[in-house]
């Protein structure tokens, strides 16, 4: 397969009697061959348009893309070497599912036994073999937009590009055909673009994941990278389900005082001296914020602080509690069954190691992981 | 015993051909929540309409606080209802939607004032309340729609899956915050969703809606450890359970299941099961992978790692060419690389649910 490459990608919609409306903003994206990359946000950050544009779709306003050592951005769709899922499916509704799948197989002249063998694996894979020889009108959404997955992933192009592909797939299919296709992206070194804006597709199968917002490419890193090292509170607060808590904080003597919901200190966070000079130099131009993700409150840890149940969520195999830590609303994520009701006492460890630090103004990480060595002995 | 707040009894509702509802009873508590959940066209958004009385069951009654209400117009039953569309007064403020149900009823100025003050605090939206629709974000319509429906204090209220279309982080603050939020009004709740955690987080009971009926009806954690039939074991779970058909067999005093090309002796409770048919169920937290052989694991090919919140789904296959899809906690999904490998599963047979393959029903664990 092949690489992908877009370098300052800009596309800017004319607006009528309005300054023209800047949908992506120079955006830099490198695709490694046979990597899997998932565009990720909330509509309108610019992440459909960037996929139409490698598409050949729309076209690029400024701005170049390669495919492999080849500049694609002035060719026609056709001539690009890619394959598209749609996200609203685009079958031919004159022909069976099976020759919408196998349509562009059959127009590159493959032996029929070939197409059927193909047809059979990818039909299988999708759980669509018994609707073969039915057509697109007959059929439901689910199976429809599994039907154009199909049609896009059986070419093996050099890069694949899928639009929103699973948004309409049945709830117990997901986790087994997401399984099934990143399964097969890997055994055929299946170059991919894909445009979601479920965080939970995108972390399930890309390799990396580009976070766009308002047409800004706001961290392009692996699914692990992005949940332990955001690069700004957007994305912080973007990425996890549920997402990451973020408390006010400001220096105090030997680190940080942690702000409840009433502004008021609610406990301390003690480090050692450079650390907190250091953020207290960072505070003085702005706030500072502090992140710890759900589940890695360490709940029952003798240690901890005492914090109040507010509420107790067991969802069959993870528990999700609300506390009320000394005035702080924390969300934490338990693997196992806790037990404790409303209003009771539970003991929580914070680790340093888990904590991040954002400065407030810009919203930019300062620090990931107060190390332990930093932290003041108690 | 006391009047529940709210009584469904036994109401049919039929379309044309079609039964939509069918014999369905319920009771719901003053201050209680029930969760109904199930896939779409299973019913939800008709029993919904019975209660708020858009629509007439064609047999059967519906009471509330023993009275029946069948004869009252929607206007004149003690119903609040909250949507997912929101369905706000684009013209007015938030304030003056919150307030349209109380002004309804003829309530004086200075009360409406201070009742939607005080629910406008409880929901944090005091500071929108000059606000029209379109001014408001998603989260602040949705609250604002959820004040109106609360406002009256209704003996029930009807929330048709208001959560879903907001963003995740305001759907997990909501999820957290709801069960306080509806237990301080002391109304009977009944909560439409097709999401299984949603129900689970929510319901103090779960009603599972399918096909017009109510298959089971039970806390959130037994739905869940011993789903009333196969299709319900499978709405409840994510990933979807793994399922397999097996036949238990008699050996050596005990029972055992052939599964993965390995033995693996069952508990006591399954000997009445022995040489007959069954679906095998294995949740995919039950199943334990490993990098290196553990005694009582089968070898197994790790075709792909795909992660999942807080944790990662493995997608493994069998020596005997089967799926099995398991979970790890997120921290160790690392260490699995990006599959496509060798390693090891166990299942834990105490864990196994096991179904009828003709009717679905479960037959094991056995009923307490």
């Amino acid at each position: 397969m092949a690489s992908l490459v877009l370098d300052q990608v800009t596309k800017t919609y004319p607006a009528r009697g309005k300054p023209a409306v800047l949908a992506v903003d120079r955006l830099n994206l490198t695709v490694n061959d046979g990597e899997i990359v998932g565009l990720l946000g909330s509509s309108g950050c610019g992440k459909t348009s960037t996929l139409r544009m490698i598409a050949g779709f729309e076209g690029v306003t400024s701005g170049s893309i390669r495919i492999g050592e080849r500049p694609v951005h002035m060719l026609l769709p056709k001539d690009r070497g890619v394959a598209m899922a749609f996200e609203g499916y685009a079958l031919y509704p004159p022909l069976t599912i099976r020759d919408n799948i196998g349509f562009a197989l059959l127009r590159e002249r493959r032996p029929r036994a070939e197409i059927a063998a193909r047809v059979g694996e990818i039909a299988r894979l999708l759980e669509i073999e018994d609707i073969l020889d039915r057509y697109p009108p007959t059929i439901s959404a689910g199976q429809q937009q599994r039907t154009s997955l199909a049609r896009a992933l059986i070419r093996r192009a050099p890069v694949s590009l899928l639009d929103e592909p699973m948004s309409q797939l049945e709830p117990q299919l997901r986790a087994i055909l997401r399984a099934r296709i990143k399964d097969y992206l890997i055994e055929h070194k299946l170059t991919t673009v894909f445009v979601t804006h479920d965080q939970t597709e995108a972390i399930a199968l890309a390799d990396r994941i580009a976070v766009m917002e308002q047409g800004v490419l706001q961290q392009f890193a692996t699914p692990q990278a992005l949940k332990e090292e955001p690069a700004n509170l957007f994305v912080a607060s973007f990425i996890g389900e549920p997402p990451m808590n973020i408390l006010d904080v400001r220096p105090a003597d030997g680190g940080l005082a942690v702000l409840g919901l009433d502004g008021r200190p609610a406990f301390h966070v003690a480090l050692a001296a450079p650390m907190t000079a250091r953020l207290a130099a960072h505070a003085r131009q702005g706030g500072l914020k502090l992140g710890i993700r759900p589940h890695r409150v360490r709940v029952g840890d003798p240690r901890g602080l005492a914090a109040t149940v507010v509420s107790n969520q067991w969802l069959g195999d993870q528990t999700h509690l609300a506390l009320d830590l000394a005035g702080c609303f924390l969300v934490v994520v338990a693997h196992g069954h806790v037990r404790s009701a409303i209003g009771e006492q539970v003991p929580v460890g914070l680790p340093l190691a888990a904590m991040h630090v954002f400065d407030a103004e810009s919203g930019n990480a300062l620090v990931h992981g107060l190390d332990t060595r930093e932290a003041a002995a108690a | 015993m006391t009047t529940p707040r709210l009584a469904l009894d036994r109401l049919r509702k039929r379309y044309r051909d079609t039964v939509v509802l069918d014999d369905v009873s319920l009771e719901v508590a003053a201050g209680e929540t029930v969760v109904v959940c199930g896939p779409s066209g299973g019913g939800k958004t008709v029993l919904l309409r019975l209660i708020s009385g858009t629509s007439s069951p064609d047999a059967g009654d519906i009471r509330i606080d023993g009275a029946s209400v069948l004869n009252l117009g929607p206007e004149e039953r003690d119903v609040g209802m909250a949507f997912q569309n929101f369905a706000l007064y684009p013209h007015l403020t938030a304030f003056e939607n919150i307030a349209s149900p109380l002004r309804a009823h003829g309530l004086a100025e200075a009360e409406i004032k201070e009742r939607v003050g005080s629910i406008a605090a409880l929901l944090r939206i005091g500071h929108v309340l000059g606000h029209r629709p379109r001014e408001l974000s998603n989260g602040q319509k949705q609250r604002t729609a959820l004040a109106r429906a609360l406002v009256r204090g209704p003996g029930v209220l009807l929330l048709d899956d208001p959560l879903r279309n907001v963003d995740a982080k305001l759907r997990y603050e909501m999820r957290l915050e709801l069960p306080r939020l509806l237990g301080s009004f002391g109304s009977a709740v009944i909560y439409v969703t097709q999401d299984y955690k949603e129900a689970m987080a929510l319901g103090q009971r779960i009603a599972v809606l399918r096909g017009g009926r109510f298959e089971q009806v039970a806390v959130p954690p037994a739905i869940y450890d011993r789903p009333a039939n196969v299709e319900i074991a499978r709405l409840f779970g994510d990933p979807t359970i793994n399922l397999y058909p097996c036949r238990p067999q008699a050996m050596g005093g005990g029972t055992i299941v052939e599964l993965f090309g390995d033995r693996l002796p069952l508990e006591a409770a399954a000997g009445g099961l022995a040489g007959r048919d069954v679906l095998l169920g294995v949740r995919a937290e039950d199943v334990e992978v490993t990098l290196e052989p553990v005694p009582g694991a089968v070898p197994v090919e790790l075709d792909a790692v795909t992660p999942l919140n807080v944790r990662a789904v493995l997608y493994l296959r069998t020596r005997d060419g089967k799926e099995l899809l398991a979970t790890v906690a997120e921290d160790e999904a690392p260490r699995f690389g990006r599959g496509h490998r060798s390693v090891w599963a166990r299942v834990t047979p105490d864990r196994f649910l096991m179904f009828d393959p003709a009717s679905g029903a479960r037959l094991l664990p056995v009923a307490a």
